[in-house]
């Protein structure tokens, strides 16, 4: 059983201050950029400190899950503001015009070859963002699959699609469909984050990913079907929550999903870490890698 | 028929000076902090600030030194809002540090718990619910009595709303055991709890007071009305508990939400004014009044029509840009406005939200313009009323 967290990662309160101070002209980019080397340098510690099977680079530099691609690719242009599900933060919509293509992919995080993941928005999530003005299959092949070769290239271990907006009403069936159309050499996970994964679970069962990611603070352990043929990616670290979980608890729920038999189960957080402060998400990595082990140890 | 006239109204916060900010965070005063206190000072006619002035050339700023500069920066704002013309105003929120932790500072049963990104390199305070929270008495009763004495103009009260402070609260108490793989029922009816108890032991005093020391109008605040949309007929208890038996004008304030969503839960509201609403950031900057013209208007004025509750607080400003809205716009969105409603008596004028992300310059041609904008609005709409009369007289 792996232990992993994808996602945004939350700055650390001399970051916070840092792209603060940024704003308001009392530092220099230069500065920021080393912030972020050190905040890099420490999630890497924290993780391996956990125990935690594949390491992220925590997105340090990403201002939200859409904008390094929308950047990089002709086509595609960030702007209007738009809250992000329920939560209390914002991303910029993707404006997209003509045939959105890749350009210039984000480059791989510094981390050992075939012991990182990275992290990247789900083909209907892309289209969710530009409302619906760019179709998934067509973002999938020409924004997502250039970037996931750059990935596979540098060693990428597996990409977590997220796909926020698939557990809120969204189109399971036309989710599969984008998602063919990406490389399959590199090992791919759909994590359907803070939402009811439920009703969905039963059309993503045909989709060409090794694991689906179901966040367990807003889904039901009797909503997962039984003998569920994909690996299940269980969010059993709540992000949005400052109460730290009990890896004993986290334990015997677990114990109940396997019984379930779905073809595997890793853990991770249900979600960005980037929704509690930085201290509570370190604190949170730290009991999710005390879970797998507890785990593999009753295994 | 009388003639058309719209309160132009501010939403709530404006950014806090320079010298404000540094005399309370212990920095140093620099010529240029000195120098926006007399500029603004002299543009807004503050009388006395000369007496600021000199004394932020002391640098020397103990306890009532401070209680002085934050009696000033509530004046500056004051007169800001006074200056570009508007009916009603408040003081910018100066003395707040912001909506949220303004009260959750403030109430007992709340821990603070860090930092988190809004959006891009914004950031809020987030705290902990650990116990039923509860205050000891009213918050913001010497605010107002600030604010109505150096004032004629109204004055609404802005306060932050139940729901969204059980919404952006992490919660440590309520839903805590049994959370994982648990039931959507259970969930909800843990939030229920919260907002409840917020509405009731915190909210409802500090508006009981508020009303007790002449306060006739309470804007709540509820940025989080539709986060979770199922959730919305918390936001209308939360609403209706907050301001239970209080005799004074009450309305709600709501932005960067999926309107859709309100309806037609809002329907129960409790003698609710209006919903004052962010549109200007959803709409096109291009002059015109057609339908396709105001894309940020159309389809939630339609849900004002169709369901003749609350009235509109109408967003005429987007305040995530300096990009200053000119009057023609504003007065463009206004007749819209107006048109699809079909009753100017539903529409009151305001930003989408409150402006502390901007300058004060950019503050001030905001809304200026606003005000203008709405002048202009109501000349064409007075014009097409009168005309009629004219030819039959």
């Amino acid at each position: 059983m792996k232990a992993y967290a994808p996602g945004i990662y939350p700055r650390s309160e001399a970051l916070v201050q840092a792209t603060r101070d940024l704003d308001r002209g009392r530092t220099t980019p230069e500065a920021v950029e080393e912030q972020v080397e050190r905040d890099f340098r420490e999630l890497v510690s924290v993780q391996e400190r956990a125990g935690l099977d594949l390491l992220s680079d925590g997105l340090l530099r990403w201002q939200d899950l859409f904008r390094p691609l929308a950047e990089r690719s002709e086509g595609l242009d960030a702007r209007p503001l738009t809250r992000f599900l329920d939560t209390n933060t914002f991303f910029r919509a993707v404006l997209a015009e003509g045939e959105p293509r890749l350009t210039d992919p984000i480059p791989a995080p510094k981390l050992p070859p075939r012991r990182w993941l990275a992290t990247l928005p789900a083909p209907f999530a892309l289209e969710h963002a530009t409302g619906g003005e760019a179709r998934a299959e067509a973002l999938a092949a020409n924004v997502l699959a250039p970037q996931i070769e750059t990935y596979r290239a540098a060693g990428c271990a597996r990409v977590v699609l997220v796909d926020p907006f698939l557990a809120r009403g969204g189109d399971a069936g036309r989710s599969v469909q984008a998602l063919a159309e990406l490389p399959q050499d590199v090992p791919l996970a759909l994590q359907l984050p803070f939402g009811d994964a439920g009703p969905v679970l039963g059309q993503l069962a045909d989709a060409p990913v090794e694991a689906i990611g179901v966040d367990f603070y807003s889904t039901s352990l009797d909503d997962v079907p039984e003998g569920y043929p994909r690996e299940i990616m269980a969010g059993v670290i709540d992000s949005r929550s400052s109460a730290l979980e009990d890896p004993a608890e986290i334990g015997r729920f677990v114990q109940s999903l396997a019984e379930r038999s779905p073809a595997g189960v890793s853990l991770s957080p249900n979600g960005d870490l980037q929704f509690v402060p930085e201290a509570i998400a370190s604190e949170k990595i730290a009991r999710l890698g005390r879970s797998r082990t507890e785990l593999r140890e009753v295994a | 028929m009388s003639d058309v006239k719209f309160l132009t109204r501010e939403i709530g916060s404006l950014a806090k000076p320079s010298w404000r900010v540094k005399a309370f965070a212990g920095r140093p005063l620099e010529e240029g902090d000195i120098a926006e206190a007399e500029r603004w000072g002299a543009r807004l006619e503050v009388e006395g600030h000369e007496r600021l002035v000199e004394g932020l050339r002391s640098g020397q700023f103990g306890e009532a030194e401070l209680a002085e500069i934050d009696d000033w920066a509530a004046i500056y704002a004051i007169r800001l809002l006074e200056k570009v013309g508007l009916d009603v105003v408040y003081d910018g929120e100066q003395r707040r540090t912001e909506m949220y932790d303004h009260v959750a500072a403030f109430a007992r049963g709340f821990e603070p718990r860090g930092t988190v990104r809004s959006f891009d390199n914004k950031y809020y305070a987030k705290a902990a619910v650990v116990e039923p929270p509860s205050v000891d008495g009213p918050q913001d009763v010497e605010e107002f009595e600030f604010v109505r004495a150096h004032t004629d103009r109204s004055v609404k009260v802005p306060l932050t709303g139940a729901y969204t402070m059980e919404d952006w609260s992490y919660d440590e108490h309520y839903s805590h055991e049994g959370a994982l793989g648990g039931s959507k029922e259970r969930r909800y009816e843990a939030r229920r709890r919260f907002v409840s108890d917020v509405a009731t032991n915190v909210i409802l005093p500090n508006v009981e007071g508020l009303v007790a020391a002449g306060a006739d109008w309470i804007q709540i605040d509820e940025p989080a009305a539709t986060t979770k949309p199922d959730e919305v007929p918390l936001v209308v208890e939360g609403f209706n508990q907050a301001t239970r038996g209080v005799e004074a004008r009450k309305s709600m304030h709501i932005c960067f939400s999926d309107y859709s969503a309100l309806w037609p839960a809002v329907l129960e509201l409790d003698d609710c004014l209006e919903l004052q609403l962010e549109f200007a950031n959803r709409d096109s900057r291009e002059l015109g009044t057609e339908h396709d013209d105001r894309p940020g208007y159309a389809d939630t004025l339609r849900l004002f029509k169709e369901h003749g509750y609350p009235n509109v607080g109408l967003g005429v400003l987007d305040i995530h840009s300096d990009f200053v809205e000119p009057a023609e716009l504003v007065r463009d969105r206004i007749l819209y406005a107006v048109e699809t409603l079909g009753d100017p008596q539903r529409i009151q004028v305001n930003p989408d939200c409150g402006l502390r992300t901007r300058s004060w310059d950019v503050v001030y041609e905001k809304l200026s313009n606003m005000v203008e904008g709405t002048r202009l609005a109501e000349q064409v709409l007075n014009a097409v009323h009168a005309a009629p009369a004219r030819a039959r007289g």
